[in-house]
Protein backbone atom coordinates (compact mmCIF):
# COMPACT_ATOMS: atom_id res chain seq x y z
CA UNK A 1 0.00 0.00 0.00
CA UNK A 2 1.41 3.15 -0.83
CA UNK A 3 2.02 6.08 2.09
CA UNK A 4 -0.80 8.58 2.02
CA UNK A 5 1.05 12.08 0.80
CA UNK A 6 0.27 15.68 2.23
CA UNK A 7 -0.45 18.70 -0.34
CA UNK A 8 3.04 19.95 0.54
CA UNK A 9 4.25 16.50 -1.18
CA UNK A 10 2.72 16.76 -4.15
CA UNK A 11 3.16 20.68 -4.64
CA UNK A 12 6.81 20.03 -4.36
CA UNK A 13 6.69 17.30 -6.83
CA UNK A 14 4.79 19.98 -9.27
CA UNK A 15 7.67 22.04 -8.83
CA UNK A 16 10.30 19.58 -10.28
CA UNK A 17 7.67 19.81 -12.82
CA UNK A 18 7.94 22.83 -13.74
CA UNK A 19 4.33 23.64 -12.54
CA UNK A 20 2.40 24.76 -9.66
CA UNK A 21 -0.17 23.88 -8.06
CA UNK A 22 -3.22 25.58 -6.29
CA UNK A 23 -3.92 24.91 -2.43
CA UNK A 24 -7.52 23.47 -3.97
CA UNK A 25 -5.69 21.29 -7.00
CA UNK A 26 -2.78 20.06 -4.51
CA UNK A 27 -5.86 18.91 -2.61
CA UNK A 28 -7.52 17.38 -5.27
CA UNK A 29 -4.77 15.20 -5.58
CA UNK A 30 -4.21 13.79 -1.98
CA UNK A 31 -7.99 13.19 -1.85
CA UNK A 32 -7.86 11.36 -5.79
CA UNK A 33 -4.37 9.81 -4.57
CA UNK A 34 -6.52 8.19 -1.55
CA UNK A 35 -8.92 6.13 -4.39
CA UNK A 36 -5.14 5.51 -6.82
CA UNK A 37 -3.55 3.75 -3.84
CA UNK A 38 -6.54 1.83 -3.34
CA UNK A 39 -6.75 0.63 -7.37
CA UNK A 40 -3.13 0.39 -7.23
CA UNK A 41 -3.26 -2.31 -4.87
CA UNK A 42 -4.71 -4.12 -7.47
CA UNK A 43 -2.45 -3.95 -9.16
CA UNK A 44 0.36 -4.93 -6.85
CA UNK A 45 -1.60 -8.21 -5.49
CA UNK A 46 -0.73 -9.61 -9.33
CA UNK A 47 2.02 -12.27 -9.49
CA UNK A 48 4.31 -11.35 -11.99
CA UNK A 49 7.35 -13.53 -10.83
CA UNK A 50 9.75 -13.88 -13.75
CA UNK A 51 7.23 -11.40 -16.10
CA UNK A 52 9.65 -9.15 -18.72
CA UNK A 53 7.92 -5.54 -18.70
CA UNK A 54 6.17 -4.71 -22.15
CA UNK A 55 7.17 -1.70 -23.69
CA UNK A 56 5.32 -1.64 -26.81
CA UNK A 57 2.48 -4.21 -28.06
CA UNK A 58 4.88 -5.91 -30.82
CA UNK A 59 7.87 -6.88 -30.65
CA UNK A 60 8.58 -7.47 -34.44
CA UNK A 61 11.24 -4.92 -35.25
CA UNK A 62 10.09 -2.00 -37.20
CA UNK A 63 13.16 -0.28 -37.16
CA UNK A 64 15.78 -0.13 -40.21
CA UNK A 65 19.29 1.39 -40.35
CA UNK A 66 19.28 3.45 -43.28
CA UNK A 67 21.70 5.28 -45.67
CA UNK A 68 23.12 8.70 -43.84
CA UNK A 69 21.63 10.84 -46.28
CA UNK A 70 19.70 14.42 -44.86
CA UNK A 71 16.25 14.06 -45.50
CA UNK A 72 13.20 15.55 -44.66
CA UNK A 73 14.56 19.03 -43.22
CA UNK A 74 13.04 22.57 -42.45
CA UNK A 75 14.63 26.16 -42.67
CA UNK A 76 15.90 27.87 -40.13
CA UNK A 77 13.09 30.31 -40.55
CA UNK A 78 10.64 27.43 -39.97
CA UNK A 79 11.98 26.44 -37.02
CA UNK A 80 11.54 29.69 -35.27
CA UNK A 81 8.10 30.57 -36.66
CA UNK A 82 6.51 29.54 -33.35
CA UNK A 83 9.17 30.55 -30.82
CA UNK A 84 7.76 33.67 -28.83
CA UNK A 85 11.58 35.71 -29.01
CA UNK A 86 13.62 35.42 -31.32
CA UNK A 87 16.91 37.29 -31.82
CA UNK A 88 19.24 37.15 -34.41
CA UNK A 89 18.21 33.78 -35.28
CA UNK A 90 17.83 32.09 -31.77
CA UNK A 91 15.59 31.02 -29.65
CA UNK A 92 16.23 33.79 -26.89
CA UNK A 93 15.74 33.40 -23.33
CA UNK A 94 16.79 35.85 -20.58
CA UNK A 95 20.76 36.66 -19.45
CA UNK A 96 21.35 33.48 -17.82
CA UNK A 97 24.87 35.31 -16.76
CA UNK A 98 24.47 38.82 -15.17
CA UNK B 1 -24.54 10.73 -46.52
CA UNK B 2 -22.16 8.26 -45.98
CA UNK B 3 -18.71 8.74 -48.14
CA UNK B 4 -19.77 5.88 -50.58
CA UNK B 5 -22.44 7.59 -51.57
CA UNK B 6 -20.65 10.75 -51.86
CA UNK B 7 -18.20 9.03 -54.37
CA UNK B 8 -21.59 7.92 -56.78
CA UNK B 9 -21.79 12.01 -57.14
CA UNK B 10 -18.59 13.43 -57.14
CA UNK B 11 -20.15 16.08 -59.86
CA UNK B 12 -22.08 17.67 -56.78
CA UNK B 13 -18.66 17.95 -54.40
CA UNK B 14 -17.69 21.28 -54.22
CA UNK B 15 -21.61 21.92 -53.52
CA UNK B 16 -21.66 19.48 -50.60
CA UNK B 17 -18.16 20.79 -49.23
CA UNK B 18 -19.70 24.00 -48.84
CA UNK B 19 -22.97 22.30 -47.40
CA UNK B 20 -20.46 20.67 -44.79
CA UNK B 21 -18.96 24.20 -43.85
CA UNK B 22 -22.34 25.55 -43.29
CA UNK B 23 -23.37 22.97 -41.30
CA UNK B 24 -20.23 23.10 -38.93
CA UNK B 25 -20.90 26.60 -38.38
CA UNK B 26 -24.48 26.04 -37.91
CA UNK B 27 -23.87 23.56 -35.53
CA UNK B 28 -20.95 25.05 -32.79
CA UNK B 29 -23.38 27.24 -31.06
CA UNK B 30 -25.19 24.05 -29.90
CA UNK B 31 -21.95 21.16 -29.55
CA UNK B 32 -18.91 23.25 -29.43
CA UNK B 33 -17.08 20.45 -31.31
CA UNK B 34 -14.95 23.05 -33.27
CA UNK B 35 -11.60 24.35 -32.33
CA UNK B 36 -10.87 26.22 -35.84
CA UNK B 37 -12.80 26.17 -39.05
CA UNK B 38 -11.07 26.08 -42.28
CA UNK B 39 -11.47 27.36 -45.31
CA UNK B 40 -11.79 24.78 -47.86
CA UNK B 41 -11.56 27.41 -50.95
CA UNK B 42 -8.10 26.67 -52.04
CA UNK B 43 -8.68 23.06 -51.19
CA UNK B 44 -11.47 22.92 -53.83
CA UNK B 45 -9.48 24.97 -56.29
CA UNK B 46 -6.76 21.81 -56.35
CA UNK B 47 -9.84 18.77 -56.46
CA UNK B 48 -9.30 18.21 -60.41
CA UNK B 49 -5.89 17.20 -59.09
CA UNK B 50 -7.03 13.96 -57.42
CA UNK B 51 -9.99 12.82 -59.66
CA UNK B 52 -10.74 9.13 -58.68
CA UNK B 53 -8.85 8.88 -55.19
CA UNK B 54 -11.05 7.13 -52.65
CA UNK B 55 -11.76 10.07 -50.99
CA UNK B 56 -12.32 12.36 -53.70
CA UNK B 57 -13.92 15.54 -52.89
CA UNK B 58 -15.25 14.31 -48.99
CA UNK B 59 -15.21 16.90 -46.23
CA UNK B 60 -13.09 15.98 -43.36
CA UNK B 61 -12.77 16.98 -39.80
CA UNK B 62 -9.19 16.67 -37.66
CA UNK B 63 -8.77 16.22 -34.03
CA UNK B 64 -6.85 18.55 -33.17
CA UNK B 65 -3.64 16.92 -32.03
CA UNK B 66 -3.26 16.13 -35.81
CA UNK B 67 -0.46 18.66 -37.74
CA UNK B 68 -1.93 20.80 -40.22
CA UNK B 69 1.00 23.15 -42.16
CA UNK B 70 -0.13 26.13 -41.70
CA UNK B 71 -3.43 25.52 -39.64
CA UNK B 72 -3.35 26.26 -36.10
CA UNK B 73 -3.41 23.01 -33.96
CA UNK B 74 -3.98 23.10 -30.35
CA UNK B 75 -4.55 19.74 -28.96
CA UNK B 76 -7.13 21.98 -27.10
CA UNK B 77 -4.48 23.30 -24.41
CA UNK B 78 -3.95 26.70 -24.09
CA UNK B 79 -0.36 26.30 -24.08
CA UNK B 80 -0.82 25.54 -27.77
CA UNK B 81 -3.15 28.03 -28.54
CA UNK B 82 -0.81 29.90 -30.84
CA UNK B 83 0.77 27.10 -32.44
CA UNK B 84 0.76 26.67 -36.55
CA UNK B 85 2.76 23.79 -37.32
CA UNK B 86 5.43 23.75 -40.67
CA UNK B 87 4.84 20.82 -41.48
CA UNK B 88 1.81 18.01 -41.77
CA UNK B 89 0.92 14.76 -40.15
CA UNK B 90 1.40 11.60 -42.87
CA UNK B 91 -2.21 11.44 -42.53
CA UNK B 92 -2.98 14.64 -43.50
CA UNK B 93 -0.71 13.84 -46.93
CA UNK B 94 -2.78 10.88 -47.51
CA UNK B 95 -5.82 12.04 -47.09
CA UNK B 96 -5.34 15.24 -49.39
CA UNK B 97 -3.62 12.88 -51.98
CA UNK B 98 -6.82 10.61 -51.59
CA UNK B 99 -8.63 13.69 -52.42
CA UNK B 100 -10.41 14.92 -49.27
CA UNK B 101 -11.21 18.06 -47.91
CA UNK B 102 -10.58 19.53 -44.42
CA UNK B 103 -13.18 21.93 -43.11
CA UNK B 104 -12.62 21.56 -39.66
CA UNK B 105 -10.27 21.08 -36.22
CA UNK B 106 -12.24 19.57 -33.92
CA UNK B 107 -12.45 19.72 -29.76
CA UNK B 108 -10.85 17.12 -27.86
CA UNK B 109 -9.87 16.68 -24.52
CA UNK B 110 -6.96 18.71 -23.83
CA UNK B 111 -3.99 16.68 -24.59
CA UNK B 112 -5.98 13.85 -25.31
CA UNK B 113 -5.94 13.30 -21.84
CA UNK B 114 -9.53 12.55 -20.65
CA UNK B 115 -12.68 10.93 -21.07
CA UNK B 116 -15.47 13.50 -21.44
CA UNK B 117 -14.42 15.72 -23.53
CA UNK B 118 -14.96 18.40 -21.02
CA UNK B 119 -11.48 19.53 -20.58
CA UNK B 120 -10.49 21.52 -23.50
CA UNK B 121 -9.60 25.19 -23.06
CA UNK B 122 -12.69 25.83 -25.50
CA UNK B 123 -15.41 24.58 -23.09
CA UNK B 124 -16.74 21.17 -23.17
CA UNK B 125 -18.30 19.34 -26.33
CA UNK B 126 -21.58 18.55 -26.54
CA UNK B 127 -24.05 15.44 -27.44
CA UNK B 128 -25.78 16.02 -30.81
CA UNK B 129 -28.31 13.48 -29.55
CA UNK B 130 -28.90 15.82 -26.01
CA UNK B 131 -26.73 18.55 -25.39
CA UNK B 132 -26.83 18.20 -21.68
CA UNK B 133 -24.91 14.96 -22.39
CA UNK B 134 -20.92 14.65 -22.92
CA UNK B 135 -20.27 13.39 -26.44
CA UNK B 136 -17.35 11.30 -24.49
CA UNK B 137 -13.52 11.94 -25.21
CA UNK B 138 -11.25 12.52 -25.71
CA UNK B 139 -12.16 12.17 -29.74
CA UNK B 140 -15.14 14.09 -28.58
CA UNK B 141 -15.29 16.92 -31.46
CA UNK B 142 -14.84 14.24 -34.27
CA UNK B 143 -17.54 11.86 -33.03
CA UNK B 144 -20.12 14.60 -32.39
CA UNK B 145 -19.05 15.87 -36.07
CA UNK B 146 -19.75 12.34 -37.63
CA UNK B 147 -23.26 12.07 -35.64
CA UNK B 148 -24.62 15.53 -36.48
CA UNK B 149 -24.34 14.66 -40.40
CA UNK B 150 -21.80 17.74 -40.61
CA UNK B 151 -18.74 15.15 -42.26
CA UNK B 152 -18.96 11.43 -42.58
CA UNK B 153 -15.75 11.09 -41.41
CA UNK B 154 -13.29 12.61 -38.78
CA UNK B 155 -10.25 11.47 -37.26
CA UNK B 156 -9.43 10.67 -34.01
CA UNK B 157 -6.66 9.22 -31.26
CA UNK B 158 -7.15 6.61 -29.34
CA UNK B 159 -4.65 5.81 -26.04
CA UNK B 160 -7.75 4.45 -23.71
CA UNK B 161 -10.74 4.13 -26.03
CA UNK B 162 -10.66 7.85 -27.01
CA UNK B 163 -12.20 6.62 -30.42
CA UNK B 164 -14.72 3.93 -29.45
CA UNK B 165 -16.34 5.17 -26.34
CA UNK B 166 -17.43 8.66 -28.38
CA UNK B 167 -18.24 6.50 -30.87
CA UNK B 168 -20.73 4.71 -28.30
CA UNK B 169 -21.69 7.75 -27.05
CA UNK B 170 -22.70 9.56 -29.99
CA UNK B 171 -24.19 7.21 -32.15
CA UNK B 172 -21.29 6.93 -35.06
CA UNK B 173 -19.03 3.91 -36.06
CA UNK B 174 -15.68 4.36 -34.21
CA UNK B 175 -12.53 2.40 -35.34
CA UNK B 176 -8.72 2.35 -34.20
CA UNK B 177 -6.84 -0.11 -36.51
CA UNK B 178 -3.92 -2.40 -35.05
CA UNK B 179 -1.05 -0.31 -33.77
CA UNK B 180 1.21 0.27 -36.32
CA UNK B 181 -1.22 -0.01 -39.05
CA UNK B 182 -1.64 4.04 -38.99
CA UNK B 183 1.30 6.11 -39.23
CA UNK B 184 1.61 8.46 -35.89
CA UNK B 185 3.99 10.93 -37.21
CA UNK B 186 2.65 14.49 -36.88
CA UNK B 187 0.46 13.07 -34.43
CA UNK B 188 0.97 15.19 -30.79
CA UNK B 189 1.55 12.30 -28.52
CA UNK B 190 -0.06 11.40 -25.35
CA UNK B 191 1.34 8.10 -24.99
CA UNK B 192 3.60 6.36 -27.28
CA UNK B 193 3.31 2.71 -26.70
CA UNK B 194 -0.33 3.09 -26.21
CA UNK B 195 -1.71 5.65 -29.22
CA UNK B 196 -3.46 4.32 -32.30
CA UNK B 197 -5.04 6.74 -34.96
CA UNK B 198 -8.36 6.22 -36.26
CA UNK B 199 -11.54 7.20 -37.63
CA UNK B 200 -15.21 8.27 -37.16
CA UNK B 201 -17.49 7.30 -39.96
CA UNK B 202 -21.37 6.64 -40.42
CA UNK B 203 -21.18 3.05 -41.94
CA UNK B 204 -18.42 0.32 -41.43
CA UNK B 205 -17.85 0.25 -45.19
CA UNK B 206 -17.12 3.66 -45.15
CA UNK B 207 -14.27 2.82 -42.14
CA UNK B 208 -13.23 0.03 -44.16
CA UNK B 209 -12.20 2.92 -47.00
CA UNK B 210 -10.98 5.16 -44.85
CA UNK B 211 -8.57 2.55 -43.38
CA UNK B 212 -7.64 2.06 -47.05
CA UNK B 213 -6.13 5.74 -47.06
CA UNK B 214 -4.58 6.12 -44.01
CA UNK B 215 -3.01 2.38 -43.67
CA UNK B 216 0.35 1.61 -44.49
CA UNK B 217 4.31 1.78 -43.66
CA UNK B 218 6.09 5.61 -42.68
CA UNK B 219 9.32 5.70 -42.16
CA UNK B 220 8.84 9.05 -40.18
CA UNK B 221 7.41 6.68 -37.41
CA UNK B 222 9.60 3.55 -36.05
CA UNK B 223 6.57 1.90 -35.31
CA UNK B 224 4.31 1.56 -38.48
CA UNK B 225 4.08 -1.81 -39.67
CA UNK B 226 5.82 -2.74 -43.13
CA UNK B 227 2.32 -5.32 -43.42
CA UNK B 228 1.15 -4.42 -46.94
CA UNK B 229 -2.63 -2.61 -46.81
CA UNK B 230 -5.60 -4.60 -47.84
CA UNK B 231 -8.63 -3.94 -49.71
CA UNK B 232 -10.61 -3.14 -46.59
CA UNK B 233 -13.61 -2.52 -48.59
CA UNK B 234 -13.92 -5.97 -50.46
CA UNK B 235 -13.34 -8.08 -47.27
CA UNK B 236 -16.49 -6.20 -46.07
CA UNK B 237 -19.20 -8.64 -46.77
CA UNK B 238 -21.06 -8.90 -43.62
CA UNK B 239 -20.60 -13.05 -43.73
CA UNK B 240 -20.71 -14.54 -40.40
CA UNK B 241 -21.36 -18.08 -41.28
CA UNK B 242 -19.41 -20.30 -39.20
CA UNK B 243 -16.83 -17.37 -37.30
CA UNK B 244 -16.25 -17.76 -33.99
CA UNK B 245 -17.35 -15.32 -31.61
CA UNK B 246 -16.34 -14.52 -27.85
CA UNK B 247 -18.72 -12.70 -25.78
CA UNK B 248 -16.79 -11.02 -22.86
CA UNK B 249 -18.69 -12.18 -19.82
CA UNK B 250 -16.52 -10.07 -16.88
CA UNK B 251 -17.98 -7.49 -18.99
CA UNK B 252 -21.80 -8.09 -19.24
CA UNK B 253 -21.74 -9.39 -15.15
CA UNK B 254 -20.41 -5.66 -14.30
CA UNK B 255 -23.30 -3.98 -16.42
CA UNK B 256 -26.57 -3.24 -15.19
CA UNK B 257 -28.42 -1.29 -17.63
CA UNK B 258 -30.99 -3.36 -18.75
CA UNK B 259 -31.40 -1.74 -21.86
CA UNK B 260 -27.80 -1.82 -23.09
CA UNK B 261 -27.84 -5.13 -22.08
CA UNK B 262 -31.18 -6.23 -23.87
CA UNK B 263 -29.58 -4.10 -27.35
CA UNK B 264 -26.54 -6.07 -27.21
CA UNK B 265 -28.37 -9.46 -26.66
CA UNK B 266 -30.17 -8.62 -29.28
CA UNK B 267 -27.59 -8.39 -31.83
CA UNK B 268 -25.80 -11.57 -30.20
CA UNK B 269 -29.22 -13.44 -30.99
CA UNK B 270 -28.71 -11.72 -34.83
CA UNK B 271 -25.17 -13.42 -35.22
CA UNK B 272 -26.03 -16.48 -34.62
CA UNK B 273 -29.09 -16.30 -36.76
CA UNK B 274 -26.48 -15.77 -39.32
CA UNK B 275 -24.59 -18.84 -38.54
CA UNK B 276 -22.24 -17.26 -36.41
CA UNK B 277 -20.84 -19.54 -33.23
CA UNK B 278 -21.35 -17.63 -30.10
CA UNK B 279 -19.74 -18.28 -26.88
CA UNK B 280 -19.41 -16.75 -23.27
CA UNK B 281 -16.00 -16.92 -22.10
CA UNK B 282 -14.16 -15.15 -19.01
CA UNK B 283 -10.91 -13.65 -18.85
CA UNK B 284 -9.03 -13.45 -15.36
CA UNK B 285 -10.94 -10.96 -13.12
CA UNK B 286 -7.85 -9.93 -11.37
CA UNK B 287 -6.34 -8.79 -14.29
CA UNK B 288 -9.13 -7.21 -15.85
CA UNK B 289 -9.67 -5.39 -12.44
CA UNK B 290 -5.70 -4.40 -12.56
CA UNK B 291 -6.25 -3.16 -16.28
CA UNK B 292 -6.99 0.36 -14.78
CA UNK B 293 -4.35 1.21 -12.68
CA UNK B 294 -2.02 0.16 -14.82
CA UNK B 295 -3.29 2.03 -17.77
CA UNK B 296 -3.31 4.97 -15.31
CA UNK B 297 0.81 4.55 -14.86
CA UNK B 298 1.89 3.85 -18.23
CA UNK B 299 -0.60 6.31 -19.54
CA UNK B 300 0.54 8.92 -17.58
CA UNK B 301 4.03 8.33 -17.34
CA UNK B 302 4.83 8.42 -20.77
CA UNK B 303 3.35 11.25 -21.54
CA UNK B 304 4.72 13.68 -18.32
CA UNK B 305 8.14 12.64 -21.01
CA UNK B 306 6.38 13.22 -24.01
CA UNK B 307 5.32 16.66 -23.02
CA UNK B 308 8.29 17.70 -20.97
CA UNK B 309 9.31 19.95 -24.23
CA UNK B 310 6.12 22.26 -23.52
CA UNK B 311 7.82 24.70 -22.25
CA UNK B 312 7.38 28.14 -24.25
CA UNK B 313 10.26 28.62 -25.75
CA UNK B 314 10.53 26.96 -28.85
CA UNK B 315 7.09 27.38 -28.98
CA UNK B 316 4.38 27.55 -27.40
CA UNK B 317 2.18 30.45 -25.21
CA UNK B 318 5.20 31.88 -23.71
CA UNK B 319 4.29 33.81 -20.19
CA UNK B 320 7.60 36.11 -19.70
CA UNK B 321 10.24 36.06 -16.54
CA UNK B 322 12.91 36.83 -15.28
CA UNK B 323 14.67 33.48 -16.09
CA UNK B 324 14.49 30.65 -17.91
CA UNK B 325 13.22 28.81 -15.52
CA UNK B 326 10.31 31.18 -14.12
CA UNK B 327 9.50 31.60 -17.84
CA UNK B 328 8.84 27.42 -18.50
CA UNK B 329 7.24 27.39 -15.02
CA UNK B 330 4.98 30.06 -15.47
CA UNK B 331 3.95 29.10 -19.06
CA UNK B 332 3.35 25.37 -17.88
CA UNK B 333 1.50 26.84 -15.07
CA UNK B 334 -0.67 28.48 -17.05
CA UNK B 335 -0.90 26.68 -20.16
CA UNK B 336 -2.09 23.46 -19.09
CA UNK B 337 -4.99 22.99 -17.28
CA UNK B 338 -5.57 20.93 -13.79
CA UNK B 339 -6.30 18.05 -14.96
CA UNK B 340 -3.78 17.83 -16.97
CA UNK B 341 -1.12 18.82 -14.03
CA UNK B 342 -2.66 16.00 -11.79
CA UNK B 343 -2.05 13.44 -14.28
CA UNK B 344 1.21 14.77 -14.89
CA UNK B 345 2.00 14.78 -11.55
CA UNK B 346 0.81 10.93 -10.80
CA UNK B 347 2.97 9.98 -13.90
CA UNK B 348 6.16 11.72 -12.15
CA UNK B 349 5.16 9.61 -9.19
CA UNK B 350 5.53 6.66 -10.45
CA UNK B 351 8.23 7.58 -12.44
CA UNK B 352 10.66 8.23 -9.33
CA UNK B 353 13.56 6.14 -8.87
CA UNK B 354 12.06 4.41 -5.56
CA UNK B 355 8.58 3.85 -7.20
CA UNK B 356 9.76 3.00 -10.66
CA UNK B 357 10.34 -0.95 -10.27
CA UNK B 358 7.19 -1.71 -7.93
CA UNK B 359 4.67 0.60 -9.76
CA UNK B 360 5.60 1.52 -13.34
CA UNK B 361 7.80 -2.18 -14.00
CA UNK B 362 4.72 -3.75 -12.63
CA UNK B 363 2.61 -1.83 -14.46
CA UNK B 364 4.30 -2.99 -17.31
CA UNK B 365 4.76 -6.53 -16.38
CA UNK B 366 1.24 -6.60 -15.65
CA UNK B 367 0.16 -5.42 -19.57
CA UNK B 368 2.49 -8.32 -20.64
CA UNK B 369 0.44 -10.83 -18.28
CA UNK B 370 -2.85 -8.90 -19.83
CA UNK B 371 -1.95 -9.26 -23.38
CA UNK B 372 -1.39 -13.10 -23.23
CA UNK B 373 -4.77 -12.84 -21.61
CA UNK B 374 -6.22 -11.65 -24.43
CA UNK B 375 -4.46 -13.56 -26.70
CA UNK B 376 -5.18 -17.04 -25.09
CA UNK B 377 -9.07 -15.84 -26.09
CA UNK B 378 -8.58 -14.75 -29.44
CA UNK B 379 -6.23 -18.27 -30.45
CA UNK B 380 -9.92 -19.46 -30.96
CA UNK B 381 -12.44 -17.04 -31.55
CA UNK B 382 -12.53 -14.65 -33.94
CA UNK B 383 -13.59 -11.59 -32.37
CA UNK B 384 -14.52 -11.35 -28.76
CA UNK B 385 -17.49 -8.70 -28.24
CA UNK B 386 -18.93 -6.63 -25.49
CA UNK B 387 -20.73 -3.41 -24.76
CA UNK B 388 -18.69 -0.65 -25.40
CA UNK B 389 -19.58 1.17 -22.35
CA UNK B 390 -22.37 0.50 -19.56
CA UNK B 391 -24.81 2.88 -21.01
CA UNK B 392 -25.60 5.69 -22.77
CA UNK B 393 -23.58 9.09 -22.41
CA UNK B 394 -23.86 10.74 -19.09
CA UNK B 395 -24.63 14.21 -18.33
CA UNK B 396 -22.07 17.06 -18.77
CA UNK B 397 -22.10 17.51 -14.99
CA UNK B 398 -22.90 13.97 -13.58
CA UNK B 399 -19.67 13.12 -10.78
CA UNK B 400 -21.78 10.04 -9.83
CA UNK B 401 -18.99 7.39 -10.81
CA UNK B 402 -17.81 5.10 -8.01
CA UNK B 403 -13.83 4.61 -9.14
CA UNK B 404 -13.46 1.20 -7.25
CA UNK B 405 -17.31 -0.22 -8.66
CA UNK B 406 -16.81 -3.31 -11.25
CA UNK B 407 -18.66 -0.84 -13.14
CA UNK B 408 -15.86 1.26 -13.53
CA UNK B 409 -13.10 -0.85 -13.41
CA UNK B 410 -14.46 -3.22 -15.95
CA UNK B 411 -17.33 -2.38 -17.34
CA UNK B 412 -16.87 0.88 -18.26
CA UNK B 413 -12.91 0.86 -19.46
CA UNK B 414 -12.36 -3.00 -21.18
CA UNK B 415 -11.53 -0.79 -24.16
CA UNK B 416 -8.19 -0.48 -22.64
CA UNK B 417 -7.59 -4.15 -24.06
CA UNK B 418 -7.01 -2.75 -27.12
CA UNK B 419 -4.72 -0.34 -26.67
CA UNK B 420 -2.59 -2.53 -24.54
CA UNK B 421 -2.61 -5.45 -26.90
CA UNK B 422 -2.49 -3.04 -30.05
CA UNK B 423 -5.04 -5.61 -31.89
CA UNK B 424 -7.71 -3.96 -34.11
CA UNK B 425 -11.18 -2.90 -32.41
CA UNK B 426 -14.55 -1.10 -33.64
CA UNK B 427 -17.37 0.68 -32.19
CA UNK B 428 -20.40 0.29 -34.14
CA UNK B 429 -24.25 1.69 -33.21
CA UNK B 430 -26.00 -1.29 -31.39
CA UNK B 431 -29.50 0.82 -30.32
CA UNK B 432 -30.43 3.18 -27.66
CA UNK B 433 -31.11 3.07 -23.90
CA UNK B 434 -32.87 6.22 -22.04
CA UNK B 435 -32.65 7.95 -25.77
CA UNK B 436 -29.01 8.11 -25.72
CA UNK B 437 -27.12 5.67 -28.39
CA UNK B 438 -25.26 2.61 -27.46
CA UNK B 439 -22.71 0.60 -29.16
CA UNK B 440 -21.27 -2.58 -29.47
CA UNK B 441 -17.58 -3.28 -29.55
CA UNK B 442 -15.47 -5.93 -31.31
CA UNK B 443 -12.34 -6.65 -31.27
CA UNK B 444 -9.85 -8.90 -33.37
CA UNK B 445 -5.78 -10.20 -33.78
CA UNK B 446 -3.26 -8.01 -34.51
CA UNK B 447 -3.55 -6.87 -38.47
CA UNK B 448 -6.75 -8.90 -38.76
CA UNK B 449 -8.51 -5.66 -39.64
CA UNK B 450 -10.71 -7.03 -42.83
CA UNK B 451 -11.98 -10.17 -40.41
CA UNK B 452 -13.15 -7.57 -37.66
CA UNK B 453 -14.80 -5.38 -40.64
CA UNK B 454 -16.07 -7.94 -41.90
CA UNK B 455 -17.93 -9.44 -38.26
CA UNK B 456 -18.68 -5.42 -37.51
CA UNK B 457 -20.86 -5.67 -41.10
CA UNK B 458 -22.92 -8.25 -40.04
CA UNK B 459 -23.47 -5.97 -36.49
CA UNK B 460 -24.38 -3.14 -38.42
CA UNK B 461 -26.79 -5.01 -40.98
CA UNK B 462 -28.31 -6.74 -38.07
CA UNK B 463 -29.53 -3.60 -36.20
CA UNK B 464 -29.92 -1.18 -39.49
CA UNK B 465 -28.07 1.40 -38.18
CA UNK B 466 -25.98 2.80 -41.01
CA UNK B 467 -25.74 6.57 -42.01
CA UNK B 468 -28.63 6.56 -39.12
CA UNK B 469 -29.86 9.94 -37.90
CA UNK B 470 -29.94 12.02 -35.01
CA UNK B 471 -33.17 11.38 -33.21
CA UNK B 472 -33.93 8.18 -35.66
Amino acid sequence: MEEIKDQAYFKALARKLMFELTDEEADDIVQEFKTLCVQLQLLEAIDTTGVEPMVYPFETPTVYLREDEENHTISQEEALSNASKVVQGHFSVPRVVK
Amino acid sequence: MTILEMLKDTAHAEERILEAVQKAHESQKDLNAIVTFIDPAEQIAHLNEHKGGLLEGVPVALKDNVNTKGIKTTASSRILENYIPVFDATIVKKMREAGAVFIAKASMDELAMGGTNTTSVTGPVRNPHNLECMAGGSSGGSAALVAAGVVPMAIGSDTGDSIRKPASFCGVVGFKPTYGRISRYGIIPYSSSLDHVGVFTRSVKDAAVSLEVLAGRDDHDMTSSSLPVEHYLDAVKGDVAGKKIAVLKNVIDAIDDEATLHCFNDVIEGLKAKGAIVDVVEMNEDLLKALLPAYYLIANCEATANHSNLDGIRFGNRVDAETSEEIMIKTRTEGFGPLIRKRFVIGSYGLFWENQEKLFRQAQRVRRLIVEEVSRVLKDYDVYVAPAAPGGAPKLDDTSRDELSDKYLVADNHMILGNFTGYPSITVPMGLSDGMPVGINLTGRAFEESELLNIAQAVEDITGLCDSKVGD
